[in-house]
């Protein structure tokens, strides 16, 4: 499972405007409606239930909020660095500013675990999530996310 | 006159050198003990140093005296949730475990040293216990920090196992120098008059103290002073009324660590560097003791049987005792691994010597090499072997930079603190403005370079900075955590951060439907309206202690944190590596 396989150009965003994190998973989940075609309602009410099991700030300023969707044909990834961090409740309380959203089709089981392993994988690697912090645009996100030599470390 | 001041010029220098090469880090471990124990045998009759000392006799009563004070310290620290946690594998260990790796061993002896059984026996006696010293030390060494189940057996275990190995090594001197056994009766009543004598007075003193801190006021410097003084004489007392006096002072300082009283903050400090320098001292003495030159023939036969000791007596013996309590495989392994000789066995390898016994040389001897191979071998390897079978947890939070202004007055709820601002805080991720301090609190005053700033001007706090800061005392643990680094920062420095506990985090709280409905992984129909937490707790079938794993399906549920004995929050491992062996040294090397 790569990247690339997730997640396309016009998924990722280089400085999405958020005063929190409700707002950032709202402004997620329009564009997340916008890509796949499904309720925007639906798709927030889903990344919220996961955030009421736990939180997916996994620390380092990072979440990954994720969620299974009935209608999905396939897996969807989202990328978005917020203009200024906000407060996640993240396992580390540091605020977040790197998010990747994924989404899965209901009949997708091992490969949304996969999917799931290999964005935590990719953003726990220190060295990539400077690059992102620091890069241009959200082209140049883009190349970083898909093309970062640790994406094709595992 | 002159011969006095000599000993204390030597004494107190070696001790100025050791603490200093102390402080400089306690990262080494291992060495450290070693470096002591170098030092010693520098200045002892075969080095440079050329000091002949050879009393057996000063050399037990300082070291168990040492020993002592590192066993209450133990004690102190020691939470008694962990006790009850691990009370019965451990005793299992401290009596069965010693009994059967001296037996083990002494088979080993018997081949390696061509002595007679009895001698064998007595070899396998001498290093049949682990150390106390040694074991809290090197367990609380900065950069591992370790599964509780696993660091508190290994700490209970070795606080009362030495009972057991000082009563084999005295039965064996006996029988062999009588040449008949004593009544059994007689020597198991003795044992148990050991025990239960130790554990009595322990209590007994334990109390004693709490009520004596409590009830009689004293100079706030003397309270660590009263603590020593009573430690050494609950080890001695029991000593005289034939209990083990281990058992006592490390009873004794359980009891006073989990009550509340007067002086405990001045204690733990005091004692934090009395147990440090009883190292020092012990290991120094154990240095100067030894002579290479009279060991050089026995040391082959003192080798092989550490090796065995390492490689077969000590798992073996773990093994046995540890299968009827739902161990797992990687905490039996780790257990039989760090099975910590030190000051100990050469304590106890005096006995024949003090008993006039021939080949005193040979136990000596292979008590040190037993010691030496522990510590290299065993001590030096903790922190890869813990994360090779899994068992590290990412460190603890460091202890927060903060210094507290007590005003004295109950009626003003507020207290002043100072903080220094951490690299890797989550104060920095934040503007000076919008700091999410907890309520009622204020920041007084910002020192930049030992400038005060101009608030209104601050844009962001930078590491380094100090704060003042005016809080009701119950909201300093928060302000604790805005300017201290969190674990997870910490990862690449030291030990592991949270990725041991998987990619996510859910709470004890969400049910099993929710989390299998969210990962597809299989659960029974009756399981699914039961709290995750509940679940892993039943599936697991003990106590969970922090780090427990669960295989559920393809992922891997991770106990991530504890509250009132219930798990309140759960780590998921998506790809739980199927091959335990590879995926043990993927953990011990760092690959993922």
């Amino acid at each position: 499972m790569e990247i690339f396989q997730l997640l396309s150009p016009d998924g990722v965003v280089a400085n999405l405007k958020a005063n929190s994190k409700k707002q950032a998973l709202q402004e997620l989940s329009a564009r997340a409606a916008r890509i796949t075609g499904q309720h925007e309602r639906v798709i927030f009410d889903t990344l919220l239930e996961r955030e009421r099991l736990g939180t997916t700030g996994v620390g380092n300023g990072i979440a990954i909020p994720h969620g299974r969707l009935p209608g999905l044909d396939k897996l969807y990834g989202l990328f978005a660095r917020l203009e200024r961090p906000v407060d996640f409740d993240s396992i580390d309380e540091m605020p977040v500013d790197l998010i990747f959203l994924l989404l899965a089709p209901e009949s997708a089981g091992a490969d949304h675990l996969k999917a799931l392993a290999r964005v935590s994988r990719l953003l726990r690697d220190k060295a990539v999530c400077e690059k992102l912090r620091g890069a241009e645009s959200a082209d140049a996100l883009y190349a970083l996310l898909t093309d970062s030599p640790a994406s094709h470390a595992a | 006159m002159y011969q006095g001041n000599e000993i204390v010029f030597i004494a107190s220098l070696l001790v100025l050198v050791s603490i200093f090469f102390g402080s400089a880090s306690s990262r080494f471990g291992v060495p450290f003990l070693l470096v002591f124990l170098g030092f010693g045998l520098l200045a002892g009759e075969s080095g440079p140093g050329g000091i002949i000392f050879s009393d057996y006799q000063l050399t037990y009563t300082i070291g168990s005296a040492a020993l002592g004070i590192i066993l209450f310290d133990g004690g102190l620290r020691t939470n008694f949730s962990t006790v009850r946690l691990v009370a019965g594998p451990a005793f299992v260990l401290a009596t069965i475990g010693v009994v059967g790796t001296a037996a083990l061993l002494g088979v080993a002896a018997y081949f390696a040293l061509d002595i007679t059984v009895l001698e064998a026996f007595l070899v396998g006696s001498i290093v049949g216990s682990t150390d106390a010293a040694v074991v809290f030390f090197l367990l609380n060494m900065k950069g591992v920090t370790l599964q509780k189940r696993v660091s508190g057996t290994l700490e209970v275990e070795s606080s009362i196992n030495d009972p057991m190995a000082i009563f084999l090594t005295m039965a064996c001197v006996e029988l062999i120098r009588l040449g008949q056994p004593p009544e059994t009766l007689t020597l198991l009543g003795l044992f148990a008059a050991q025990m239960v004598g130790g554990l009595a007075i322990g209590v007994a003193g334990g109390f004693l103290l709490v009520a004596l801190f409590n009830r009689v006021p004293v100079a706030g410097g003397l309270y660590p002073i009263v603590a020593m003084a009573a430690a050494l004489l609950i080890f001695s007392g029991a000593n005289f009324l034939n209990a083990s006096g281990f058992v006592a002072v490390y009873v004794a300082g359980l009891v006073l660590g989990n009550r509340r009283h007067r002086g405990a903050q001045v204690i733990l400090r005091f004692y934090d560097g009395l147990s440090w320098l009883s190292q020092i001292v012990m290991f120094l003495l154990l240095g100067l003791l030894m002579t290479p030159e009279k060991m050089t023939p026995y040391a082959i036969g003192g080798g092989i049987v550490a090796f065995a000791l390492i490689l077969v007596a000590r798992p073996l013996a773990v093994l046995i005792c540890l299968l009827p309590f739902r161990y797992t495989w990687r905490e039996i392994g780790f257990i039989s691994w760090i099975g910590l000789r030190g000051g100990v066995p050469i304590f106890l390898a005096t006995i024949p010597v003090l008993a006039g016994m021939p080949n005193s040389e040979l136990y000596v001897t292979t008590a040190f090499c037993c010691v030496l191979a522990s510590l290299t071998v065993q001590g030096w390897t903790i922190g890869p072997v813990a994360r090779f079978f899994g068992l590290e947890l990412p460190a603890r939070p460091e202890a927060p930079t903060r210094t507290e202004i007590d005003f004295g007055d109950p009626s003003l709820d507020r207290d002043i603190a100072s903080y220094r601002v951490e690299p890797d805080c989550p104060a920095l991720g934040y503007r000076f403005s919008e700091l999410p301090l907890p309520r009622r609190c204020r920041v007084i005053t910002v020192i930049r370079s030992g400038a005060v700033m101009d608030r209104s001007k601050l844009e962001r706090l930078e590491p380094g900075d100090f704060l003042l800061v005016l809080a009701p005392p119950e909201q300093f643990f928060s302000l604790d955590r805005l300017f201290t680094a969190r674990r997870m920062a910490k990862r690449k420095e030291q030990g592991r951060g949270d990725e041991v506990f998987g990619e996510f985090v859910v709470s004890g709280d969400a049910l099993m439907g929710e989390v299998s409905a969210l990962y597809g992984i299989p659960v029974d129909e009756k399981d699914r309206n039961d709290p995750i937490g509940a679940f892993i707790r039943r599936r697991l079938r003990r106590a969970a202690v922090v780090g427990d794993r669960l295989r559920v399906g393809p992922i891997e549920l991770i106990v991530r944190e504890m509250r009132g004995g219930r798990i309140s929050s759960v780590g998921i491992e998506l790809e739980p590596e199927e091959n335990p062996i590879l995926r043990g040294f993927r953990r011990a090397f760092g690959f993922d």
